[in-house]
């Protein structure tokens, strides 16, 4: 299935590069979950600390992904 | 020894005392708020000769303890009426800490009409009070130059710029960065600022010449604890180092500073923008940290070492976290400002619709130039723009207003430094987001309440630091939320006030809590250096809640009630995109967090 993805701060490495920041990409993957989708992406499960799908959050790794959504992963972040 | 310097601006005079008992393990906010609950007559004017202005550097500062060298000020606050602690980093606190000096507290103001302006040059077991009139109505880029030139010794300095001179609300008090590029290390909020400038002080200079090292009471153990939360804060994602083992990047602080939060709020619809008008703004890539490091990135390619361009920046002698950066020109390479913070590209380019990097960090430069909090300035600019004034999204016209603040005879130049709630009003605006007069920084309390219960429950006025909730809601740290209406929301904001109470008393900086809510050993680490330091074991909560306490019996004598501890009605009635939410906690939800308090 093709799934929209966007990366940011240390995870944009995985992104293709020429990736503006805020934009998304075009991912193709055989899974159904998540997790199989972080996996396609190729970093660490642990690596992908907040997740929202269609913008809403999600902390289930097996949380299935349809085509189409947009799936925006962040790595452990702080600030404020 | 630690002691207590107390001037008296009426006469121009100074005297030490020893540390009382009942101050024996307070510092920083800790003391602070002691002092001016103790002091302060609560109904006293606070740009009057009867506040007093208060500075402590925390428990730990000049300490080898890792990133432990804050520095609170605390006063009765001109923007909010109540009692108001601000902290920054820079070079103060380590300064004074290693001349033995726990607090100065500042009292009284010369005679009405006296049109002198003093410093206050502070050395191991010496105070002077200088007359220096040439220090006022400068630029600080160009005071803080001069003052190193007077004193080739590397000093501290905090002060007031031209709007605190003013007595203007959104008037900061400033402090100097480590290399002294740059005034941008604000103990921002409040209007403290202004509470120097009434007065009638420029700047606290702070020379540590003969000063050493403070000496813990138990080394043993504060050696331990300094060196577990050292490695704690080094392996964590959020506060650790620059690049991993493998030459990646890996530390979001140091690799994207604290503007790392502009997209994933953005992402999660509670990105205040325009005005607290939606959650999200199409600008924010451009100016989040991301952004920056990138610019960083390309400016060191073009230019080499010649570029004044830095992430991974410390903003205090030994701070291993390193969250802040040095934002450059993109044509000369050469420093526009530093540091570039969430909160003040939130609120000069997110809440004005600014979407323009060069015109953000222009408008902070403008901001630590003349002496403002950029939130409050932010918000008051966003006020100009909902009342008509200048048109969201305009940079070059928000900036045109702010550099109205240079003249003395300039209306509007007024208008733009007296703070949100008064510009607002001024202008027939009815959507204002302050609460007890001071203005909401960038997390909007609709989408995500626990931090707007802080915001409506803090002594401080709108304030995220006073209870970071943002932690367990957004960035799922300490528990993973997926909706924050499940959570306790007055407990959460509760734990959360009282263990940030406790962090800005230590000298820690508050980002430590990322790692240590996250690792027992990191957390450890903290008691440990704290406790072995005092050589007295005390509790975080009970320490914490001590603090809240004084600064809840300030307010409550300074007239404050339940009713002020409420949001603006905006807030309830009007749903933000793109989660079309209100802020819907009950009163009695607010009321109860600091029930029998």
């Amino acid at each position: 299935m093709r799934v929209q993805v966007k990366l940011y701060a240390t995870l944009r490495e995985y992104a293709p590069s020429n990736t503006e920041i805020g934009a998304s990409f075009v991912v193709e993957f055989d899974g159904n979950t998540l997790g199989e989708l972080v996996q396609r992406l190729g970093f660490e499960i642990d690596r992908a600390k907040i997740v929202m799908i269609n913008g809403n959050r999600v902390v289930d790794m097996s949380t299935p992904v349809n085509e189409d959504d947009l799936v925006v992963i962040f790595p452990p972040v702080g600030g404020g | 020894m630690s002691k207590i310097l107390r001037i008296d601006m009426s006469d121009l005079s100074h005297k030490w005392e020893a540390v009382p008992k009942e101050y024996e393990i307070l510092a920083g906010r800790a003391f602070t708020s002691a002092v001016v609950n103790k002091e302060v007559e609560p109904m006293s004017h606070p740009l009057r000769e009867n506040n007093m202005f208060v500075i402590s550097p925390g428990l730990l500062a000049g300490t080898p303890a890792p990133s432990s060298g804050r520095l609170s000020v605390g006063a009765k606050s001109p923007l909010t009426g109540g009692i108001k602690e601000a902290n920054a980093g820079g070079l103060t606190a380590d300064r004074l800490a290693r001349i033995g000096i726990r607090g100065i507290i500042i009292d009284g103001a010369p005679s009405r009409g006296s049109k002198d302006w003093y410093s206050i040059v502070v050395r191991k077991d010496n105070c002077e009070i200088v007359k220096t009139n040439n220090y006022a109505d400068k630029g600080l880029y160009e005071l803080i130059g001069k003052i190193w030139k007077d004193y080739p010794v590397k000093p501290g300095i905090i002060g007031c710029g031209i709007a605190g001179q003013r007595l203007m609300k959104c008037a900061g008090v400033f402090g100097n960065n480590p290399e002294n590029t740059d005034p941008g290390r604000y103990a921002g909020r409040g209007g403290l600022g202004a509470v120097l400038g009434s007065k009638r002080i420029v700047a606290i200079i702070s020379d540590s010449t003969g000063g050493e090292i403070p000496t813990p009471k138990d080394k043993e153990r504060f050696d331990r604890g300094r060196k577990a939360l050292r490695e704690a804060l080094d392996k964590h994602p959020v506060t650790g180092k620059l690049t991993s083992d493998d030459g990646k990047p890996f530390g979001g602080l140091k690799n994207y500073g604290t503007n790392i939060l502009q997209n994933i709020l953005n992402e999660a619809g509670g990105l205040p923008s325009m005005g607290f008008s939606s959650g999200r703004f199409d600008g924010a890539a451009k100016i989040s940290g991301e952004a920056v490091h990138e610019l960083v990135d390309k400016t060191k390619k073009k230019f080499g070492d010649a570029a004044e361009a830095s992430y991974a920046h410390a903003c205090h002698p030994g701070c291993v976290m390193r969250c802040s950066n040095a934002v450059p020109y993109e044509k000369t390479g050469k420093l526009h400002v530093s540091p570039l913070e969430y909160e003040s590209a939130w609120a000069l380019g997110t809440n004005l619709g600014i979407g323009v990097l060069h015109d953000v960090a222009e408008l902070n430069r403008l901001c630590n130039d003349l002496g403002l909090d950029t939130i409050e300035a932010g918000n008051t600019l966003a006020m100009l723009m909902e009342g008509g004034l200048i048109k969201y999204g305009d940079g070059p016209g928000a900036i045109k207003a702010l550099k109205e603040a240079y003249s003395t005879d300039s209306a509007l130049g007024r208008l733009v430094c007296s703070g949100t709630q008064t510009a607002g009003e001024a202008l027939g605006v009815t959507r204002i987001p302050v609460v007890k007069g001071q203005a909401l920084p960038a997390y909007d309390p609709r989408p995500i309440r626990g931090i707007g219960v802080t915001y409506a429950t803090t002594t401080m006025g709108a304030d995220h630091t006073a209870g970071y909730t943002i932690a367990a809601e957004i960035l799922g740290i300490k528990g993973t939320v997926t909706d924050p209406r499940a959570l306790n929301k007055a407990e959460l904001s509760r734990a959360f006030q009282a263990t940030t109470a406790y962090i800005d008393a230590t000298g820690y900086c508050l980002f430590i809590a990322f790692c240590i809510l996250d690792d027992d050993d990191g957390f450890k680490g903290m008691t440990d250096s704290v406790n072995g330091f005092l050589g007295k074991d005390i509790d975080v909560t009970e320490y914490g809640m001590a603090i809240l306490k004084n600064e809840r019996a300030f307010n409550k004598n300074a007239g404050f009630t339940e009713k002020d501890d409420r949001l603006p009605e905006f807030f309830r009635t009007e749903p933000l995109p793109p989660h079309n939410v209100t802020f819907d906690v009950t009163d009695a939800e607010l009321d109860a967090v600091f029930k029998g308090m």
